[in-house]
């Protein structure tokens, strides 16, 4: 009795350890990959269809990676929009956009040892960042 | 033969069995646990200093009047990485432990004679001394930014 107590309380502090330090690991890659997807599709955008399409084949083009940096970013949504509170994934009005978000939804890391004691079996690690078409030059 | 709590030097043997087998694998689940979660702390740190070096990299000015100026552009950006300041004073200490500016590789992607398209900022050939077992990473963290910063052939770095 007391040894399974005893393995159930180990179980849980491997878990900790190493699951937690997976996730605010692949937390951390999610976020610096959509900073550097946003900023790379607002400089493609020009006010026209063809400046959404450059946009959205510059958030594929970046090799940023993921999951200890191992694993490529899937299922990536790109949304345009006139400001940063109506965004779209296909604008009717190309000429106005201004803004765009990109989305990290699907970062589903598995997990090891919490759910040996009850935790779930993956956790889902999802990013957003916004960048404008006209950004503030934050150095020198 | 019986020994105190009316134990016998079998039963007294078979505890100090269990106990030695038992603590061997506690020992090692925990040296374990410290050896991943350390490491993991660390990557985590590096991962959050080369984001931001190459955040900062991807918005400064990118004078290359010389390779001197390109040079001294790109230990600003290595300064930025390993201190979190492009000019640290001399007694500041490392945002990551044991990093150096010459781990950091940078690397700016485009065409030569106009401005670049993207910087890529990693780390190479630093370990993590976690004690039971040291890792090494090489060429991770990596993050690339696109360039959106000003492009200046003809300045000299300040």
């Amino acid at each position: 009795m007391a040894m399974s107590v005893c393995m159930f309380l180990l179980l849980a502090v491997i878990g900790l350890a190493f699951d937690l330090g997976r996730v605010y690991i692949a937390r951390n890659e999610a976020q610096v990959f959509v900073d550097a997807a946003s900023l790379a599709a607002a400089q493609q955008l020009d006010g026209t269809a063809s400046g959404l399409d450059r946009a959205r084949a510059a958030v594929q083009r970046l090799p940023n990676r993921w999951n200890l940096g191992t694993e490529p970013f899937q299922g990536v949504q790109v949304e345009f929009g006139p400001d940063s509170e109506h965004l779209d994934a296909k604008p009717r009005d190309t000429a106005a956009v201004h803004f765009v978000r990109v989305t990290a939804p699907d970062n589903h890391l598995e997990i090891l040892f919490l759910r040996a004691v009850g935790g779930p079996d993956s956790f889902t690690v999802p990013a957003q960042a916004m960048a404008a078409t006209n950004p503030v030059r934050l150095a020198e | 033969m019986k020994l105190g709590l009316g134990r016998t030097k079998w039963q007294k043997g078979h505890a100090m069995l269990e106990l030695a087998i038992a603590a061997g694998v506690m020992l090692t689940c925990l040296a374990g646990t410290f050896q991943f979660g350390y490491t993991f702390y660390v990557y985590n740190q590096l991962v959050t200093a080369v984001g931001n070096g190459a955040r900062y990299a991807a918005q400064r000015s990118y004078r290359t009047a010389s390779a001197a100026d390109i040079d001294r552009g790109n230990a600003a950006i290595r300064n930025m990485v390993v201190y979190g300041d492009a000019q640290p004073s001399n007694d500041v200490a490392p945002v990551v432990a044991g990093l150096k500016p010459e781990q950091v590789k940078i690397e700016w992607i485009g065409k030569e004679g106009r401005a670049p398209d993207a910087v890529d900022v990693s780390i190479h050939d630093y370990t993590v001394n976690a004690i039971f077992r040291a890792f090494t990473f090489d060429g991770k963290p990596f993050v690339e930014f696109p360039y959106i910063g000003r492009y200046a052939p003809a300045e000299r770095e300040p």
